[in-house]
This record gives structure tokens, sequence and C-alpha cells, in this order.
């Protein structure tokens, strides 16, 4: 570094009254550019494992399924150009943040399966919605009975995660509701 | 001249690389970044996702603090430090999402929040804004495999007192007959991370493995 009385050039510009802001201002446009760079990287790839992941989940309902169709948001899965089922996203918010929960009709529009596809729920609490022992429970279920224990349906609450599986059920309830209206009238 | 020759002769940045992980261990002397400790420890491979990840944003973010840190002014070094952490958080963040979606998803909030991880402020404000960038990046890793270390012990010893179990990248790795059909679940849940951290940070002092100043 420079000395007193013999100041270099970079010395004179760090003196600068507005140095800092300047300074700041230049990390900000490198991290900005960083940022924009990255993300240009992995956007491709991040909407890739997304979509993967519904086609894998809409798999795990429908195992024998060959195509779906997108309309008013309710994946009509067929197989051999028959319906063979329903497939729509219910969010709700739970303890963390928004839980999205992939939900499987049967052509007699009772609950086939439902799968938590995304949270941010409590590590190893909240994010216990995702295990099959508590999306199990809701197999079989018309809209009525999905509702908590608790409160007299037949979805049973996990220890310590109350907030994740109400938000799970309600959204689910409240959701099919809206589905159910939906396919009726279109007759999809 | 005497810390001059240590420099060069590369004993020093061996020295900080271990002094991060014993005698300024982040968990378990500093008491630092206890928030996510207390939350991701829940299973080994959180806790192993969530290290790699504090490991790759410390070692980031030192080095280019380091490098930075003639020139920084001192008004705005709280700003510059936050912004170089974030970024690389979101970096971090981004990649994860791309190539190891079932960590990013199993980290959750945790993972955006390493940059408020006091950890690597601190690291930053104390060692890197006044050391050479080798030393800090030295400071990084020996800090980052502290904290790496300490959420292992701790979420090892919580997962298997808590499911019976433990289970790494998806493979069950063995299971004790009766803890696993009754589980003591009070160690997954949060009072539970209190009791080891406080368990474990009693047992080093008592057999004085971490060296205190």
């Amino acid at each position: 570094m420079a000395g007193r009385g013999n100041k270099k050039i970079g010395a004179r510009i760090m003196d600068g009254k507005f140095y800092p802001v300047i300074f700041l201002a230049v990390i900000v446009f490198v991290a900005v550019i960083l940022l924009m760079f990255v993300s240009k990287i992995t956007e491709e790839k991040i909407l890739e494992q997304r979509e993967a992941k519904i086609v894998a989940q809409l798999k795990n309902i429908f195992t024998d399924m060959d195509k779906y169709e997108l309309k008013d948001d309710i994946y009509i899965i067929t197989k051999n150009n028959e319906t063979i089922g329903y497939t729509f996203i219910a969010k709700g918010r739970g303890y963390g943040g928004e839980i999205s929960t992939l939900v499987g009709l049967d052509t007699d529009l009772s609950i086939r399966q439902i799968a938590v596809i995304s949270n941010t729920e409590t590590p190893g609490l909240g994010t216990r919605i995702t295990l099959t022992a508590f999306t199990d429970q809701f197999k079989g279920l018309k809209s009525a009975d999905v509702v908590l224990s608790k409160n007299g349906g037949k979805v049973d609450a996990i220890t310590g995660a109350t907030i994740s599986s109400t938000a799970v059920t309600d959204s689910v309830k409240k959701e099919l509701e809206k589905k159910l209206e939906i396919i009726k009238k279109n007759n999809y | 001249m005497e810390n001059l020759e240590e420099k060069l002769s590369g004993k020093k940045f061996w020295q900080e690389l271990v002094k991060g992980i014993l005698v300024t261990n982040p968990v378990f002397v500093l008491v630092l970044g206890l928030c996510p400790t207390l939350a991701v420890t829940t299973s080994v491979n959180n806790a192993l996702g969530m290290g790699a990840g504090v490991i790759f944003v410390l070692l980031c973010s030192n080095a280019i603090i380091s490098l930075i840190r003639k020139v920084t002014p001192n008004m705005v070094r709280i700003p510059v430090f936050i912004v170089v952490i974030a970024s690389f958080v979101t970096v971090l963040s981004l990649l994860f999402e791309a190539y190891i979606p079932p960590l990013y998803e199993s980290l959750g909030i945790y993972l955006p929040l390493i940059v408020v991880n006091c950890i690597i402020l601190g690291r930053a404000e104390v060692f890197a804004s006044k050391n050479s960038v080798l030393l800090s990046i030295a400071d990084g890793i020996g800090s980052g495999i502290g904290f790496t270390l300490a959420l292992v012990l701790i979420s090892f010893l919580r997962e298997v007192l808590g499911t019976g179990s433990l289970v790494i990248f998806g493979r069950q790795l063995f299971s004790i007959p009766v803890l696993s059909a009754s589980p003591l679940s009070i160690f997954i849940m949060p009072p539970g991370a209190f009791i080891i951290i406080a368990l474990l940070m009693a047992f080093f002092r008592l057999v004085g493995v971490l060296k205190y100043e």
C-alpha cells in the first residue's frame, strides 16, 4: 500500500467521497452478472427436472398410463385413447411455506392416490407428509371424507406435524371439490 | 520474519485448517450457527448435504472477501460481505436444484438460509477480511469441516436414537431391532437437538478434546 504523502493513483481513488458507494455498486453488478450466468446454465436442467418429476409422479399413480393431456390445470390420463383417470395439483400453506400435492382420481372420482411433490416443511418433522404412511390414508376417499380424523374425517394427522398435515388435507379437499365440478361440467 | 517463513512452508495453512475443526469449532466452541444445526440434524443425510453446502460457500466467500480486503471500504464492508455470501448461496441453491433435486428438497428452506448463517459472516469479519487468500481458504475449509463434523455427530445420535435406524442416500445402513419398533422420538423433535448438543458440549469439555482458548 502507498505510504502517506506519496499517494499512488489507487490510494487517491480509495480516498474519494463516493468510493464506498461505487465499490458496493461494482460488487453488486459483478454478483448480478454471475447469477445471471449460473441461472442461464441451470435453467433448462431445472425445468427438465420439474417436468420429469411430474411425469414420474403421474406414472406412480397410473403405472399403465401412456399419455396425458393438460386441460384447465387437470391432467387427463389416457391409455389406448381411453380416459383412465385424472390428476391435478393442490396447493396449501404449510408451516414453512407452500405445499404442492399431486392428487390422482379414478374414473369413479374417488382418490386413487396422492403424492406431495414439493414442500419446505421442517426436515424430519413436517416433511413426513411425503411418506406413504401418511399419503396412503387418502386412497379410495371421496371428497366428504378428506378431513382430519379429529374433525370427523378419515385422515390421521402426523404427531408433531399437525399444521403440515392440515395443510395437505385441506388443500386436497378444497381443490378436489373445485376440480370435480369442472370435470362434471365439461364431461372430461 | 518467522511468520513469513511459516507461511511459505505451508505449515500455517494446515494450522489454520485444523484450528477451524478443533480449536474454533463453530458449533461446540464458538456456538455459532445453532439455528441450522438444530434444524437439519434430524438425519445424517441432511447433515452431509448442509455441511457440503456450507463448506462450498465458506470456501468461496472467504477467498473472495480476502481477495478484495485491501480495496473494501470499511464503511460498506458488511453489505459487501452479504452480497458475496448471498451470491454464492444462490449459485449453490440453483446447482442443487438442477443436479441433486432430492437433497434440494430435503434441505428446503435451510439452503437459502445459509446466507444468514453467522458462521460464514463470522469467518468473513474475523478472519478473511484480515488475512491472505491462502490462509482464508484454509480457514474456510477448516471451519466448514468443523461444522460438518459437528452436524454429522449430532444427527447420527439423533437419527439412531429417534428412529432406531440409519439411512444414508436412500440406503438403510442398519436398524436396531428393539429401538426401531419403539424409537425415542423426542430426539428427532427440537428438544432432542438441544439435549444432544448440550450433552456433547459437556462431554467435550470433560475430556478436553477441543481446546478452549
